[in-house]
């Protein structure tokens, strides 16, 4: 290598809260909000719900409980089974085992979603709903999924928990399921200063399930029509939110920029290093940027040694953690997902980095692989 | 004269040094579980005298996470007081379990003399509540709960810094169970809970639970929850506890000046006995009154800002049909809720409006 070690961060987070007027912005709105489902609440519902194409949002405490929302009001419960991915952050069968229902895994296909020809599979009498996950923030095959799903009358429940602003031809990701969850967590591409999650529907009769069940059941101050939950987006997250809603196509666009350089520069290097996978028509607004990689621990250590950040998203697949025990799957049940698990890396791929910075990434993995 | 029952404006007309630090916090960007939640861990648990607290989403979730880390499950019973405010048999019910009501005594907790009948083979916890800030009766109940072998869980959500026989209140049960929600003795600026307890265990299965059973960044031990304190809410929680014994004192001394004041007006005005070795912290001045509708509407014309907590008891609400109750099962209970009336008794009132409410209630059974 040639030249000094520049310091690559996986994220850049404290550069979302340096614009003065933005963080000037959210303070005097701090001072004087009602903290508790206050009208900003209500405002950025709105304005996320026309981001998504939906007609309805709720905003609550965070991803997790926008999927495990989605699920109770759709009626799911003790006894049932629910379909996803065995690649997803572990919140995603974790809102299943909440609502009391049996996570089914289906594996993945080369893109890091799920792969419909398996979906059949996993069918079962008991099968209640789909959770197909928008993975890294690309859109899952919704199509090949829902011609399924339409067949044996499943809803399907969109894990966009990565993936505001992704698209499948014209249609937005958390428009097309019967019910979609996000999360607003600080690293996401749209993220606030907290936990926070949004869950979005085109269903009236799904959305107002939701308002009574994020507040305790309520129908006003002294009426309990449901037992309910408490998870409602703090206002003052709301007030952050919409705020950095602003900037989030710019967000996108940057992302999606940095993927396409990556795209072109990491391409000479396969089959060593395998860039993302594109589908025509399909938007990805990576939230992360996961390549194939030989050797990836090794080269983890070098960039770590160069100064690059890298992650992994996520090395043990759910079906293989501790927690997963009592549901009987072993290795071997998902062999292209345990595959990519021993392959994959995560390169930083955010909105504040550098032509220079990913420039330098890439040298320094064409040096690890020699090239 | 105004008297509102919130104080928010008047508790935060200063709040330039909270701002400064979540500016602070915004560009540390330690949102999630960084150093403030663990500040705020420490002091929240030396205030309460109890060895661990876990900062969590919100009190509901305080006492849903308590009981799941005490294994409640589908089948299982959960006994608790038959007036509360709804979270708790909320708590309950989405831990699997079905809520058992208890009937209560005057002072609106859980009647000891009534558990034990409560109690079956699937009962697995008790938990009691101490309601408006009023530590419920502990001696007895744990005796019952030592009996039948049963952990207590402290619905402790309106009553910090509560105390009997100089004892704090979450030191009685296995966990207890604290909101921090904006109108509680303790707020902070949007949704917040906590749970101590004593016990390591606890505090290790529920700091999994919490945080979605991640032993670490990439293995999961247990499936679990994310119901996590936001860093921003324990600066502002950082902030505030230093005055949580200043604002109980405040409280204190209103209800004390309100009990004086009211105690002429007995029997029409029924104020709950106040007991020397038991620490009421008022997060609510409940008491029974005759015409109550009547009496509430007098006081809202005044712009005294009363109110009922609750009119509806939870066994007679839409959501407790299935649990198959019905109207006379709780009588005190429902002879309560059509009676009771709560008072404004923050810390931010001034004496003239303490007086004041006193003058218009005994104005109102003056009239009649």
């Amino acid at each position: 290598m040639t030249g000094p070690i520049m310091r690559v961060k996986y994220m850049d987070l404290p550069r979302q809260f340096e614009d003065g007027a933005v963080v000037a912005r959210v303070m005097d709105e701090f001072k004087r909000c009602q903290f508790v489902l206050g009208p900003q609440v209500a405002e950025f519902e709105g304005r996320f719900a026309r981001v998504c194409g939906a007609a309805h949002a709720v905003g609550l405490n965070s991803g997790t409980d926008a999927l495990f929302f989605a699920l109770r009001a759709l009626g799911v419960g003790p006894g049932d089974e629910v379909i996803t991915v065995p690649n997803s952050f572990v919140a995603t069968a974790g809102a299943i085992v909440m609502a009391g229902a049996t996570p089914v895994f289906v594996d993945v296909n080369a893109e890091y979603l799920m792969d419909p020809a398996r979906l059949a599979d996993a069918l079962t009498p008991r099968t209640r709903a789909i959770i197909p996950v928008h993975l890294t923030g690309n859109p899952a095959d919704l199509d090949a999924i829902g011609a399924i799903a339409t067949r044996r009358n499943l809803p399907i429940i969109e894990d966009a928990a990565q993936a505001v602003g992704a698209a499948i031809g014209g249609r937005v990701v958390g428009s097309i399921g019967a019910a979609a969850a996000f999360s607003l967590f600080p690293l996401k591409n749209l993220g606030v200063a907290g936990d926070g999650g949004m869950l979005t529907t085109g269903s009236r009769e799904l959305f107002e399930k939701v308002m009574l069940l994020r507040h305790h059941g309520l129908r006003n101050r002294d009426e309990v029509e449901v037992w309910g939950y408490n998870s409602r987006l703090d206002t003052i997250q709301a007030i952050v939110a919409d705020a950095v809603l602003d900037g989030l196509e710019a967000v996108t666009a940057t992302r999606i920029r940095n993927a396409a350089f990556y795209d072109r520069a990491l391409a000479p290097l396969a089959p060593r290093i395998v860039v993302p996978p594109r589908r025509p028509g399909v938007r990805q607004v990576f939230h992360t940027y996961v390549v194939q990689a030989e050797r990836r621990d090794g080269l983890r250590e070098f960039l770590d040694s160069r100064g690059v950040e890298t992650k992994i998203h996520y090395p043990i697949p759910i079906h293989l953690q501790k927690a997963a025990e009592g549901l009987g799957y072993k290795r071997g049940a998902f062999p292209v997902c345990e595959a990519q698990s021993e392959r994959i890396v995560s390169l930083p791929v955010h909105e504040y980095l550098t032509p220079a910075e990913q420039q330098y990434v890439v040298d320094r993995i064409r040096e690890f692989y020699g090239q | 004269m105004r008297v509102p029952y919130s104080y928010l404006r008047e508790q935060f007309a200063d709040s330039e040094p909270i701002l400064r630090d979540i500016k602070g916090l915004l560009e540390s960007t330690q949102f999630t579980l960084g150093p403030p939640v663990a500040e705020f861990e420490e002091r929240f648990a030396r205030l309460c005298g109890a060895r661990h607290a876990i900062g969590v989403g919100t009190g509901t979730d305080a006492l849903f996470l308590s009981l799941k880390a005490l294994g409640v499950a589908p089948g299982d019973e959960v006994i608790t007081a038959a007036d509360t405010f709804i979270a708790t048999a909320g708590a309950i019910v989405q831990a699997g379990a079905r809520p058992v009501f208890v009937d209560v005594l005057d002072d609106f907790n859980i009647d000891p003399g009534k558990i034990e009948a409560a109690i079956t083979p699937r009962t697995k916890v008790l938990l009691p509540v101490h309601y408006a800030g009023q530590p419920a009766k502990m001696g007895p109940i744990l005796e019952i709960a030592r009996r039948h072998q049963l952990p207590v869980v402290e619905d402790a959500c309106q009553a910090i810094s509560a105390a009997i026989d100089g004892k704090l209140v979450s030191n009685f049960g296995v966990a207890a169970g604290f909101s921090l929600h904006p109108l509680k003795n303790l707020n902070v600026w949007g949704d917040g809970g906590v749970i101590v307890t004593n016990s390591s265990d606890m505090d290790a299965t529920l700091r999994l639970l919490r945080n979605h059973g991640l032993r670490n960044r990439d293995e999961v031990e247990v499936f679990g929850y994310n119901c996590r304190l936001d860093s921003l809410q324990a600066i502002v929680g950082n902030h505030l506890i230093r005055d949580t014994e200043a604002i109980t004192a405040a409280r204190i001394q209103n209800a004390l000046a309100l009990d004086a004041g009211l105690a002429p007006l007995a029997p029409r005005v029924r104020v709950p006995k106040r007991l020397p070795n038991e620490r009421h912290v008022f997060h609510l001045y409940m008491f029974e009154a005759d015409d109550r509708d009547q009496l509430l509407a007098w006081l809202l014309e005044r712009e005294i800002e009363a109110k009922i907590h609750y009119p509806v008891p939870l066994h007679l609400q839409p959501a407790g049909r299935g649990l198959g109750y019905k109207e006379g099962d709780f009588p005190v209970a429902e002879r309560q809720a059509k009676r009771i009336i709560t008072l404004p008794v923050h810390q931010h009132l001034r004496a003239a409006q303490v007086q004041f409410m006193i003058d218009c209630v005994a104005e109102f059974y003056h009239a009649r």
